[in-house]
């Protein structure tokens, strides 16, 4: 499984699982946001964790964030299970380590304030060495860092444009000398122009600020721009991760072939009356076992009823949780029209 | 399908009338849409998409408002007409579906009560011919008609965005006008959304103005494409060609803004800056700021809309053949 990679990583998730309680006292039910997901993130390296909504991809990042408790499994940093984390110290320097930048860039920074704001108090909250003129040089280095004029530091947020605001939610991050980003959907409300701007300040990041990001979109092609690793979330499980070039190139899973074919490409030939799903990904309300992709699955067989698909390493470092693709078989659900390249 | 046109747009322009000065929002926009046509409008937010739709529905409320031009609607120039004689032609000739179906519907009403609002609003239908309609739209879009009795938030979103679509063809209209309907959907569910109002389309002859700030969605599915700028046209054509070859240096930069999932993982650059203030729109062209391939007469002179081949093309370096 994905958990017993050889190098432990940065981070590294082990059957990590998220239920929330829904319903009333009288019809108690169960969701299963995040069910049993194990993955890891090494240093400098960019994950790419894609899925429909609902698929729990943000459920995982509010985890890390420990915003959420998970319900059961770990969560290990640098080799350190988070529930350890019990002084108010070690959470400080963890969140700091472990800085989330949101999606929505004209929600997520105080519009009252001048945009230093948010970048001298995470200073002044995690790297308490700094006197006040440090603080200033410093997010005047961020803001450089990430494509900002330290003139900005004084602009306030409604004088920014939405790719500036993301970008100072990057600054804001980069401030507290992180080692891994939770970016959750970064660029999904920019401009297209703009998007590719802040794809390529993560990989800038990461190639020589050294900063690893989890990087949830589900927009594919932007993860294949950026990421190194890709991991496919549905309802709630991994569907199938691995390199991203690799996972891309031959899907294994019937799901991923889905999302791929779905992804709008005016490049491909004209393909309009592609087999075409009309499924919904369901809801995990008391799941029951067996796959979850089943009902949307035309290759589903009897075992895919009863018994929910663990992942495992179809190719070195390529995890599939599919039990027609186990047993070799070549899965061939949904063409992505990639056969010409 | 024949080349008379269902909607002519002619020089329109719309202000919006600020205490610290007008606006416009929509700067001489021309285009027509035939009868099966399908037109996509792109741009990204601030360029004056949305606002040309409204002023194209008379929807606009104040500030805004139609400063000059016309828009031809099946031989009726619909600015200046009175809600009357607009209700008259909504829904029943032209409709319109909203971004977000989860706003445009109404929260604590039965789908089957607001389509029957619908029709009732807009004609004079007998009951068991609204109950027969809307049980018909609504399996047109692939929803079960045990629906009409469900609230909008027992729908999925993907199910509340067909059903607005369901609701625009209640009259079975020449023209659906959309606004970014498939903007807050899943990439799958905006596939099948995609091809399902492609069927449709092709099945009732209705033609579709489809706005929306992704270029590659629409690109298998409209005949023309208008990319907008700054509240003006940059390009139009048909939609293969100015994917195959742009001419405008930002509708180029656009096609190359997209990372693609095939072929071999390139650096792509985007567009430095960012898209103009409509209160301060740059003098010459207004692309002249972000623009690769900027001269000195761009900052001075600004171009019209110029043919070439078979387009419209607002580019000076263009125009005079100093760009290829």
């Amino acid at each position: 499984m994905a958990a017993e990679l050889p190098d432990a990583g940065l981070l590294r998730v082990e059957h990590l699982t998220r239920h929330f309680k829904i319903g009333g006292a009288l019809s108690r039910r169960t969701l299963h946001a995040v069910d049993d997901v194990s993955f890891s993130i090494a240093g400098r390296e960019i994950v790419a964790l894609a899925g429909e909504s609902g698929s729990g991809k943000s459920t995982i990042a509010r985890l890390l964030a420990r915003i959420y408790r998970p319900t059961a499994g770990e969560m290990f940093f640098e080799g350190k299970p988070l529930s350890q984390l019990k002084s108010r110290r070690d959470q400080l320097r963890y969140s700091g380590l472990v800085p989330m930048v949101f999606q929505d860039p004209f929600s997520s920074i105080n519009p009252v304030f001048r945009v230093q704001h948010g970048v001298l108090r995470s200073l002044k909250l995690h790297r308490p060495s700094l006197s006040a003129a440090g603080r200033l040089d410093e997010a005047a280095r961020v803001f450089e860092v990430v494509g900002l004029t330290p003139d900005m530091l004084e602009r306030f947020p409604y004088e920014l444009s939405g790719g500036q605001r993301q970008r100072v939610g990057f600054a804001q991050a980069l401030a507290m000398r992180p080692k891994l980003i939770l970016a959750d959907e970064p660029v999904s409300m920019l401009d297209t122009s703009i998007r590719i701007g802040l794809l390529n300040l993560m990989a800038q990041l990461r190639d020589s600020e050294g900063v690893s990001v989890l990087y949830i979109t589900h927009d594919i092609a932007s993860a294949r721009y950026v990421a190194d690793k890709l991991i496919v979330m549905y309802a709630g499980q991994i569907a199938e991760t691995g390199p991203i070039e690799d996972v891309l190139a031959h899907p294994r899973h019937p799901y991923t072939q889905l999302l791929l074919s779905a992804v709008p490409d005016p490049r491909a030939p004209l393909a309009v009356a592609a087999e075409t799903d009309r499924g919904e990904p369901p809801k995990v309300i008391d799941p029951v076992p067996g796959c979850r992709f089943r009902w949307r699955c035309p290759l589903a067989i009897d075992t895919c009823e009863q018994v929910t698909p663990v992942l495992a390493e179809l190719v070195p470092g390529h995890d599939v949780a599919c039990h027609v693709a186990q047993t070799g078989a070549e899965v061939k659900a949904f063409s992505s029209g990639r056969g010409s390249s | 399908m024949s080349d008379v046109p269902v909607l002519e747009v002619s020089g329109l322009s719309v202000d919006y009338i600020l205490d610290r000065g007008d606006v416009r929002a929509v700067d001489d926009v021309s285009f027509s849409v035939n009868r099966g046509e399908f037109l996509g409008i792109v741009g990204e937010s601030g360029c004056g998409k949305s606002t040309l739709l409204f002023a194209v529905a008379q929807l606009l409320a104040p500030p805004a408002s139609v400063v000059s031009g016309s828009v031809t609607f099946e031989g009726t120039n619909l600015i200046g007409l009175t809600d009357g004689q607009l209700s008259a032609i909504r829904w029943r000739d032209m409709s319109v579906v909203m971004q977000s179906a989860m706003n445009a519907l109404n929260p604590v009403k039965t789908i089957g009560a607001q389509f029957k609002d619908v029709m009732r609003a807009h004609g004079r239908v007998p009951k068991v011919e609204i109950a027969a309609r809307s049980a018909e739209v609504l399996r047109m879009v692939g929803i079960d008609p045990a629906h009409l009795r469900s609230y909008p938030h027992q729908l999925s979103g993907g199910m509340r965005q067909r059903s607005m679509i369901a609701m625009a063809m209640l009259f079975t209209p020449d023209l659906i006008i959309m606004d970014e309907p498939t903007s807050a959907l899943d990439v799958v569910a905006q596939r099948s959304l995609m091809v399902q109002i492609k069927e449709l389309q092709l099945a009732l002859g209705f033609a579709v103005i489809f706005v929306t700030h992704d270029m590659s969605l629409i690109s298998h599915f409209s005949d023309r494409l208008m990319v907008m700028y700054a509240g003006q046209v940059d390009e139009l054509g048909a939609t293969q060609r100015i994917f195959a070859a742009p001419q405008h240096p930002y509708t180029r930069g656009l096609l190359e803004a997209f990372p693609s999932i095939r072929g071999p993982r390139v650096p792509l650059k985007g567009i430095p800056g960012n898209p103009p203030d409509l209160a301060h729109v740059p003098a010459g062209c207004r692309f002249h700021p972000r623009c690769p391939h900027v001269a000195e007469r761009c900052t001075e002179v600004a171009p019209d809309l110029f043919p070439i081949d078979e387009a419209l093309v607002r580019c000076l370096r263009r125009q005079d053949g100093s760009l290829t």
